[in-house]
C-alpha cells in the first residue's frame, strides 16, 4: 500500500500597520537618512528603533532624538545561507549600539573581506566602531541602511 | 506566588521520530498521550482537563488544536490551548489544579519538524516590520548570543568536551532520535554539531493532587522584551528570573538540586542557561555542561528537538530521573530536579519547574 502524503503551502496576504512611531522612524530613514530613538518618560532610556512606549516600564515615550551615525559593535554572527533581498552570503549580522542610544540595533555589516571567516571574526571580536551607511535610494525600510567598520 | 506543593506528576511519555509516514500528527499525539495515561495507571478516571501546547505555524494547520486536541483526550473536557512551549502549558495546568478548577489533567505538547521547512518557519516567526526583512532566524539569535558569550570571556576551552558529552548522552538515551532528523546550516560561531537535531517530538504528562512519585515543588515564569536589541544578550535574564522564582517557591537553593534538564536550542544556549539559573558562574556554563553529570543527561538538543514540545520533554526526562527510570542515562537516584522550557521565538519567555521525588 502506498502511504499518502499531501503537499501544502500557506500563502496569505497581510497588511501590517506599522503605526505612527515606526512610520516616523522609517520616514526619517527615507527623507533625512538618520536613525531616530525615543526616550522613555520613566527610565529615561533612549530606545532605538523609535517606539511609542517602553515595554520595560510600561510608560510612553516622548522626546525624539537622533542617534549615531557611529556606534559600537556588541556581538555578531556570520551567516552563510542566502535570503531574498539580502546580499549574497556570507554576510555579517550584528547588534550595534549607536552613540547616544541605550539599546542595540540589529542589522547587516557591509564592506568586510569575508574570504577568511576566522580572520574576519577576529577583527569583529575587537568590537570595532562602525558607521551607519544608507543605500542610494532609501525606501523607508529597515534595509535602507547597514553598518560599516570605521 | 503559587503554592505548587500539592500537585504531583502521575504519568509521563515522550516519543521522538522522524518523518514516520505510517502515522499522521494526530496519531502520533494519540499514541504518546495514551502512553502517559497508561503510565499513570488509572486510565481516564477523573481526568477533567487538558492543556495543550501547540503552534499553528509549526503544525501547518490553522487552528491546529481544533484538529489535534481530540487526539490528546480533549473531548468533553475542560481544554486550554497554549500557543507556546510545553513547560508553560504545564505551569498553566498546575495552576488550574491548585485553583481547584481541575482535578486531574493531561498536558501535551508536540512539534513535527519533518513536515515543514524549519528555516522558513523560523523566519516567519519574527516581527514583520523591523526583523523579518533582514532574514533573521532563530539560530541566528543563538549565534549572536554565543558570540557575545565568547566576547565577554566565556570559557570556550570546554566546548569540545561539552559537545562530546552531549553526543555520548544522546547516543545512550533510548528516548533520543536515533535515525533521521535534520540539522540546519550553522552560522558563525556555531558548528553543525552544536545545533539541535530537528525531530518530530510529542511529550505528555498526567498531573493531579493525588500523591504520586514526583511532586512539583516550585514554578517560575518570566519574559524578556520583544525588541531583541533591548535584551540582555547572552545573559538570559528571563530564565534567571524564572529560576529564582521557582527556587524561592520550592524553598531550595540551586546547589541542592541534584539533576538539571535545561532547555537550550544549541550547545551555547545550554551553557548560557546553566549560568542564568545560577548553577554556573558567568562564563563557566560550558565547563558545567562538559563535566557536571547532573546537567542535561538526556543529551539536550542533541537528542532531538521539536518546538514547542521541548519544555515538556525536559520535564518528562527529569521525572524519569527522579523515578530512577531514565535507563542508560540514569544519574544515580536524584531526589530533586530542575527542568526548563523556552518559548518558540528566540527564548523570549522561560518556564522553570522544580521537582522532587515524593
Amino acid at each position: 500500500m502506498e502511504l499518502v502524503t499531501i503537499e501544502g503551502k500557506w500563502d496569505f496576504n497581510y497588511t501590517y500597520f506599522a503605526g505612527e512611531s515606526a512610520s516616523r522612524f522609517f520616514h526619517e530613514l527615507r527623507e533625512n537618512q538618520r536613525i531616530m530613538g525615543t526616550r522613555c518618560t520613566k527610565c529615561e532610556k533612549l530606545l532605538v528603533p523609535a517606539r511609542a512606549y517602553c515595554d520595560v516600564c510600561m510608560s510612553v515615550t516622548d522626546e525624539w532624538v537622533e542617534v549615531g551615525p557611529e556606534g559600537t559593535l556588541e556581538t555578531f554572527t556570520i551567516i552563510t545561507t542566502a535570503f531574498p533581498g539580502l546580499p549574497k552570503p556570507p554576510i555579517v549580522m550584528a547588534y550595534v549600539t549607536l552613540d547616544g542610544a541605550d539599546t542595540a540595533l540589529i542589522n547587516l555589516v557591509h564592506g568586510m573581506d569575508l574570504s577568511d571567516i576566522e580572520k574576519a571574526a577576529q577583527k569583529l571580536n575587537a568590537l570595532p566602531r562602525v558607521r551607519v551607511e544608507f543605500i542610494d535610494e532609501p525606501k523607508g525600510r529597515i534595509t535602507d541602511f547597514s553598518f560599516k567598520l570605521i | 506566588m503559587t503554592d505548587a506543593a500539592d500537585v504531583y506528576i502521575e504519568g509521563v511519555a515522550i516519543e521522538l521520530s522522524w518523518a514516520d509516514r505510517t502515522r499522521s500528527l494526530t496519531e502520533l499525539i494519540f499514541t504518546t498521550v495514551s502512553k502517559a495515561v497508561d503510565d499513570a495507571g488509572r486510565g481516564y478516571e477523573g481526568i477533567d482537563s487538558v492543556v495543550l501546547a501547540a503552534h499553528d505555524l509549526v503544525d501547518g494547520r490553522s487552528l491546529s488544536s481544533m484538529v489535534t486536541a481530540p487526539a490528546a483526550g480533549a473531548y468533553l473536557r475542560d481544554e486550554v490551548r497554549y500557543s507556546d512551549d510545553g513547560a508553560g502549558a504545564f505551569a498553566a495546568a498546575v495552576a488550574r489544579i491548585e485553583a481547584d478548577e481541575a482535578e486531574r489533567s493531561i498536558v501535551a505538547a508536540w512539534g513535527r519538524a519533518s513536515e515543514h521547512d524549519v528555516e522558513e518557519f523560523s523566519r516567519a516567526l519574527f516581527d514583520r516590520i523591523f526583523l523579518a526583512p533582514l532574514g533573521l532566524e532563530e539560530l541566528h539569535v543563538s549565534a549572536l548570543n554565543a558570540q557575545k558569550w565568547r566576547i565577554d570571556g566565556g570559557d570556550a576551552s570546554h566546548v569540545e568536551t561539552a559537545q562530546a558529552r552531549r553526543a555520548t548522552a544522546a547516543k545512550a538515551n533510548p528516548r533520543a532520535l536515533h535515525a533521521g532528523g535534520k540539522r540546519s546550516t550553522p552560522a558563525y560561531p556555531l558548528a553543525s554539531d552544536h545545533l539541535p537535531l530537528w525531530a518530530d517530538v510529542v511529550a505528555a504528562v498526567v498531573i493531579s493532587k493525588r500523591p504520586s512519585g514526583v511532586r512539583i515543588k516550585g514554578l517560575g515564569l518570566s519574559s524578556e522584551p520583544s525588541w531583541l536589541g533591548d535584551r540582555g544578550v547572552a545573559k538570559a535574564p528571563a530564565l534567571k528570573r524564572a529560576a529564582q522564582r521557582a527556587l524561592s517557591e520550592a524553598q531550595i537553593g540551586v546547589d541542592e538540586i541534584e539533576l538539571f534538564e535545561i532547555d537550550g536550542m544549541t550547545l551555547y544556549d545550554e551553557a548560557i542557561a546553566l549560568e542564568a539559573i545560577g548553577l554556573a558562574a558567568t562564563g563557566e556554563g560550558m565547563r558545567s555542561l562538559a563535566h557536571d553529570p547532573r546537567c542535561n543527561p538526556s543529551g539536550g538538543s542533541m537528542a532531538g528537538y521539536g518546538v514547542p514540545a521541548m519544555g515538556l520533554a525536559r520535564i518528562v526526562e527529569a521525572t524519569l530521573q527522579l523515578r530512577g527510570a531514565a535507563g542508560p542515562v540514569q544519574q544515580g537516584r536524584p531526589r530533586t530536579a530542575m527542568a526548563s522550557g523556552q518559548s518558540v521565538t528566540a527564548a523570549q519567555t522561560q518556564t522553570v519547574v522544580v521537582l522532587e521525588a515524593a
